[in-house]
């Protein structure tokens, strides 16, 4: 038998191989040096305040990747509140928005890890190639704190030009004369534009909000832009400089510092409408700590070098957004071997080869309760309604369809449920794969029609079993976090699974099925 | 029921007793011997048909083939002249989708288990099938409407509410194994293990039957009827032999489980072949099934030339 002798040197050489590559990563990442003028940092947000009733909400704004900063990973807690979306809006920046469910005391906390380089060599993900004019005329706006339409500041922008006519261009003389005629005010100091103008003086946000005015009073689009400057800080002060549209790219001016279209590296950017950092609606007693700290060298931060074999592998370098969605993807197999043991090994039967998988993998990402409750309640329904389909006799497509149809109608009024109910932490809690849901309904009422619901029923709980053992792997945390870091230890899944493939001896359940032909037992004889 | 002595067989027993588990079956018999490229010829009861009645092996008659949707228009024209026939579907599997009608008048239909349906209702079985409903894989199907065996008289005592069917189980085109499956009310008239028919063992040489098994527990005495399903011979057995050989022969599959029923006029005719044969085969005869095909794989090319075989059954059913 040519198959048997070679399939323990292919799975042997596939384990080999993949120790290897594991071993050879692992032993590579440890010793990666960052680059001159690179470094790590871990930047936390904690965020604390109360509320009498429920409906507070608070929006924080995240780093985002720029050209000279890449944040590799990210973790956020915030027990009892209730994300409500993540946004990216036309300000290019990450923003949380979290509602509180019960009234009283609140904590947020936001971890990210950062990778700085002074060279600016990420991709960068703050710049856009065109100004929309949607974007336009917010960044050309006039409000109670940017005045630009006030007849002081048109007065001063005419002063400007006047007093300084060839040299250089305007923004830059705008800037020279916030940064070198407005004083760096004192506590209570104006903090508006008209305010700073009028006293010559003013806050860093006075002064910030008076050049965008000046700037916006000229009809260019300028905006205040809210972030930090990495240092290692216990409490770190938000900062806040300036954008000016320069027609091509976005360009910033600080005048409190007096750097005018660079910054330098260590400038990290968070907001970009001259907001807060962090903002609470309907809430008090906000308070808020900022701390940066250096990280040694580690794991997920190497050098990820563009167009290089390594970085290939390294997962770890691609934006966050992309992390969950391919972790979900690398779990996939796993809950694959865990098919594979229990059908060829233990020998429980499903209903579809990978229906128990799917449907653990969707509690993964999901509150299993309210998981839990959705799966039971369609499946009942479904059932229901599949008696009654036949009785109208459809063919096969239209009544899966139908059938299909009414899985979908079902999740959406439990979501639409769950939510008047306050009972789930979001829509994505309920994705079960319907599709999947479908044919399980589908195939448990033709089991159950040709082979008897006990037959049937034994085909669930056969389902049910092998879900929740996936469910219990694909939990396990460390197995996803190990796999995004060296997805090529799936080489020794795939040995798993072939060695499995050959495997001839006997499935656990057949011990039982075969049991009268131990020795000891002599056929004993029944009477009907 | 039996009690069984203990609740399980440790996997050092089985295999003394040389019991043939899926996992083998499957890597040692079923992949190597068993051409993919072959299978339609069993999945596709027309195939299968096709196959048989060019070697002279008989099978049921062929009334019409219903392809289409279309062509179920002409369904009442098909059995007008047939009193009795078989609605099957031609890739179906364990007995799904199979219609026996007794008795008609092109109108109403009686059913072998005695239910009446209306011309819409086995028009729409008829669809059912073409959609794919049965078939492996819900691929689009076609119906065969075919000649309804009568049940041999041999089994009047021991079959109740259909027709028992005889399984042989052939390796290199030598049969191995063979049993006799016997309808009971809790399978419904269907001759499936799982559904609760009962199985006799049948000595290859003889063609009597011998111990029997009913849900996996040894029993011997039909579990309706009370008759004993022990020292039965089943007649036209030579004949019945020798069909699943050409048939397995002709086929060109190693490892196949050929299933026949007997009409009271032509005698053993087959329904079915099977690419991946059940175990149960093993509890029925109480005897393994792995020792005979090792027995098989030992033997020299020589040995199983068609003039020898008989060589070959003989030892082969005396084997524990």
């Amino acid at each position: 038998m040519n198959a048997r002798r070679a399939t323990p040197w292919v799975a042997c050489l596939l384990v080999v191989l993949g120790i290897v590559l594991v071993g050879l990563r692992a032993y590579t990442r440890r010793e990666s040096q960052l680059a001159s003028g690179e470094s790590l940092w871990r930047l936390t947000y904690t965020v604390k305040f109360q509320t009498e009733k429920a409906g507070a909400r608070l929006s924080a704004a995240f780093p985002f990747d720029s050209a000279h900063c890449r944040v590799f990973r990210q973790n956020v807690l915030h027990p009892e509140l209730q994300p409500e979306r993540l946004r990216s809006p036309l300000m290019a920046s990450r923003e949380i928005d979290l509602l509180t469910l019960q009234p009283g005391e609140q904590s947020m906390t936001a971890r990210f890890d950062i990778h700085l380089s002074r060279r600016a060599r990420f991709r960068a993900n703050d710049q856009e190639p065109v100004l929309s004019t949607q974007a336009r005329a917010e960044w050309l706006r006039s409000d109670k704190m940017v005045q630009a339409d006030n007849p002081v500041v048109a007065e001063t922008l005419q002063n400007i030009r006047r007093d300084t006519p060839e040299s250089g261009d305007l923004v830059r003389r705008l800037f020279e004369f916030c940064h070198n005629q407005i004083a760096a005010g004192e506590e209570g100091a104006p903090s508006d534009a008209l305010g700073t103008l009028q006293k010559q003086a003013g806050t860093p946000l006075g002064r910030a909000r008076a050049l965008v005015a000046l700037c916006r009073a000229n009809k260019t689009p300028a905006r205040v832009v809210t972030g930090f400057v990495m240092e290692e800080n216990d409490s770190l002060k938000p900062r806040v400089w300036v954008e000016v549209w320069s027609g091509k790219r976005w360009e910033p001016y600080e005048p409190e510092n007096g750097f005018a279209r660079e910054l330098p590296y260590n400038y990290l950017a968070v907001r970009r409408d001259g907001g807060e950092v962090v903002r609470l609606t309907r809430g008090s007693g906000l308070e808020t700590q900022f701390a940066a700290l250096r990280l040694p060298p580690g794991p997920g931060a190497g050098r990820p070098k563009h167009g290089s074999l390594v970085a290939l592998a390294d997962l770890t370098r691609l934006p966050l957004e992309m992390h969950e969605v391919l972790s979900l993807i690398l779990l996939l197999p796993i809950g694959g071997l865990v098919t594979a043991f229990f059908r060829t090994i233990v020998g429980i039967r499903t209903f579809g080869t990978f229906t128990p998988t799917l449907i653990a993998l969707s509690f993964v990402f999901a509150d299993w309760r309210t998981g839990v409750f959705v799966f039971v309640f369609v499946l009942l329904a479904g059932l229901v309604s599949r008696a009654f389909l036949d009785r109208l006799k459809l063919l096969m497509v239209p009544r899966l369809s139908t059938v299909l149809t009414l899985v979908v109608l079902c999740i959406i009024f439990c979501v639409s449920l769950l939510d008047m109910l306050r009972l789930t932490p979001g829509a994505q809690a309920v994705l079960l794969p319907m599709v999947i849901l479908t044919m399980t309904i589908e195939r448990f009422y033709l089991t159950s029609e040709e082979d008897g619901t006990g037959f049937a029923l034994q085909l669930l709980a056969g389902t049910v079993v092998v879900a929740l053992c996936c469910y219990v792997v694909l939990r396990w945390g460390a197995v996803g976090r190990f796999l995004f870091a060296f997805p090529e230890a799936h080489l020794i899944t795939i040995a798993a699974l072939i060695l499995m493939g050959r495997y001839t001896g006997y499935r656990l359940s057949e011990l039982l099925r075969f049991r009268d032909f131990g020795p000891a037992h002599k056929p004993k004889e029944s009477r009907p | 029921m039996t009690t069984p002595g203990r609740l399980w067989a440790w996997p050092g027993e089985l295999r003394a007793r040389g019991i043939l588990g899926i996992n083998r079956r499957n890597a040692d018999f079923v992949l190597p011997s068993n051409p993919r490229s072959h299978y339609p010829r069993v999945d596709d009861k027309l195939l299968s048909k096709r196959f048989c009645e060019e070697r002279g092996i008989p099978v049921p008659e062929t009334y019409a083939i219903i392809e289409q949707e279309g062509d179920i228009r002409g369904f009442p024209g098909c059995v007008r002249d047939r009193p009795q026939f078989v609605i099957k579907p031609a890739s179906g599997s364990g007995g799904r989708g199979i219609l026996v009608v007794a008795e008609h008048d092109g109108v109403k239909f009686r059913t072998a288990g005695g239910a009446e349906l209306e011309l819409a209702e086995v028009r729409y079985h008829l669809s059912t099938i073409i959609s794919g409903l049965y078939s492996l894989g819900g691929q689009q199907d076609r119906a065969i409407i075919e000649q309804r065996i009568i049940r041999h008289a041999a089994f009047e005592r021991i079959a109740v509410g259909g027709t028992p069917d005889i399984r042989v189980v052939l390796y290199r085109s030598v049969p191995v194994m063979a049993m006799v499956r016997l309808p009971t009310r809790a399978s419904r008239g269907r001759a499936n293990l799982h559904q609760g028919a009962v199985a006799a063992a049948v000595n290859l040489l003889t063609g009597e039957t011998f111990g029997g098994v009913c849900k996996n527990h040894v029993i011997s005495r039909h579990p309706d009827t009370g008759e004993t399903i022990e020292g039965l011979r089943i007649p036209f057995w030579d004949k019945l032999l020798d069909a699943a050989q050409k048939l397995a022969e002709a086929l060109e599959m190693g490892y196949i489980g050929v299933d026949f029923v007997l009409d009271a006029t032509i005698g053993p005719v087959v329904l079915e072949a099977n690419a991946r044969p059940g175990l149960a085969i093993q509890v029925a005869n109480r005897c393994g099934l792995a020792h005979r095909l090792e027995y098989l794989d030992a033997q020299p090319p020589e040995a199983f030339a068609p003039a020898r075989r008989a060589e070959l059954v003989a030892a082969l059913s005396g084997m524990k």
